[in-house]
């Protein structure tokens, strides 16, 4: 198995390989280790933000700048950033990552979570979000998959993590 | 001071500043006032993010000042956004907060605890070092210098402007659909900075 912190290093990795400069981001439980990695790493930006709305807009803003962004965050976050997603990053047509938890699915225990366990993905389809779920160490690529493909498509992709990626392993 | 008679002041001081302008009256009234389709983006479809999406650009671009506005009904919003925009620091960045006591857009709806809002306030218990007001166009003709001249860090203005009246809420909103002001704005700033916005390698 491979350890929760080499995963969050090599995500972190992935998104500077990828073109990533800068990193807005509100914590989940998840990727705390992610967020400790990203701000480690001396080739992303890390900026800690006040709600998930702000990371979208920092991030889109960032486009214009010319920097690669991506936006880090839970599934509940993810959940309250509709608005915020949909109206600036599909009306203007700005690409950006979105790095996301799958929270509520099989091994997660927080009963908080069922409510993403039970319409996460069907939102994101609903509003024609193309997803791609990374499970695994060897899928880590598709981070930078998922950003070029945000670049070429002008609007967001969201990349959602696993919990036995994030944590090695579902919980009994 | 009269909204309009406020954005023609700093419309009559920009010279390369890149502007951001939110959801609300603050779109309609530069537009009216500049016709200006290049040097702008008009973030209308966005309730309190104009601050966030300016600090991106900003941070691209730290030989460029930007101008951010919003109203005080979309800084109401999300007022944490200065919690970050101080963590960042950002001195190429000035925030004009337009406050008209009001949700302008909507008919100049009222606005929670209006009366009591006390903007600056709010931004120096948050850490802002550089907090501006100006209520009046005299004071803002004499002090607009100070407030302009970031080198210490981020810039924090609160204009309070009188609510649009009703035949001002009738002025044209900038007539330009998303992806037309991506790419206007988009290429001006390539041209005017040489960073590479649109032809990234993929």
């Amino acid at each position: 198995m491979t350890e929760p912190s080499e995963i969050s290093r090599r995500i972190a990795e992935e998104l500077a390989a990828c073109g990533v400069g800068l990193v807005a981001s509100l914590p989940d439980n998840w990727i705390t280790g992610v967020m400790d990695a990203i701000e480690r790493n001396n080739q992303l930006t890390h900026v800690p933000v006040n709600r998930e709305e702000s990371a979208v807009g920092l991030c889109s803003g960032a486009y214009f700048g010319g920097i690669g962004a991506a936006a880090l965050m839970g599934a509940s976050g993810f959940m309250t950033s509709i608005y915020a997603i949909t109206k600036i990053n599909y009306t203007y047509e700005v690409p950006l990552l979105i790095v996301i938890t799958l929270r509520g699915t099989f091994g997660d225990h927080h009963k908080h979570h069922v409510s993403n366990g039970l319409y996460l993905e069907p939102v994101l389809d609903a509003i024609d979000l193309p997803y791609l779920i990374v499970d695994r160490p060897d899928e880590l690529h598709r981070i930078g998959e998922a950003y070029r493909h945000s670049r070429t498509f002008s609007r967001p992709v969201v990349v959602a993590l696993t919990r036995s990626l994030l944590k090695g392993g579902h919980q009994p | 001071m009269r909204y309009r008679d406020c954005f023609a002041h700093l419309a009559s001081r920009q010279t390369d500043q890149f502007v951001v302008t939110s959801a609300g009256n603050s779109g309609q009234i530069w537009w009216d006032v500049t016709r200006d389709h290049e040097r702008v983006f008009y973030l209308d479809a966005s309730m309190s993010l104009s601050t966030m999406f300016a600090s991106g650009i900003a941070m691209g671009h730290p030989e460029r000042q930007v101008w951010a506005f919003m109203g005080d009904g979309a800084f109401c919003m999300n007022p944490g956004m200065l919690m970050v925009e101080r963590q960042m620091n950002l001195p190429n960045l000035v925030h004009f907060l337009v406050s008209n006591r009001r949700y302008g857009a909507t008919s100049n709806a009222a606005l929670p605890n209006q009366a009591a809002n006390d903007y600056a306030a709010i931004a120096r218990g948050m850490g802002l070092a550089r907090v501006f007001e100006f209520a009046s166009l005299e004071a803002l003709e004499s002090g607009l210098d100070a407030a302009l001249d970031g080198a210490d860090g981020h810039t924090f203005v609160v204009l309070e402007v009188e609510p649009l009246s009703d035949a001002e809420q009738k002025l044209p909103q900038p007539p330009m659909d998303g992806p037309e002001l991506k790419y206007l704005f988009g290429r001006h700033v390539e041209r005017s900075t040489g960073v590479k916005i649109f032809d990234h390698a993929l």
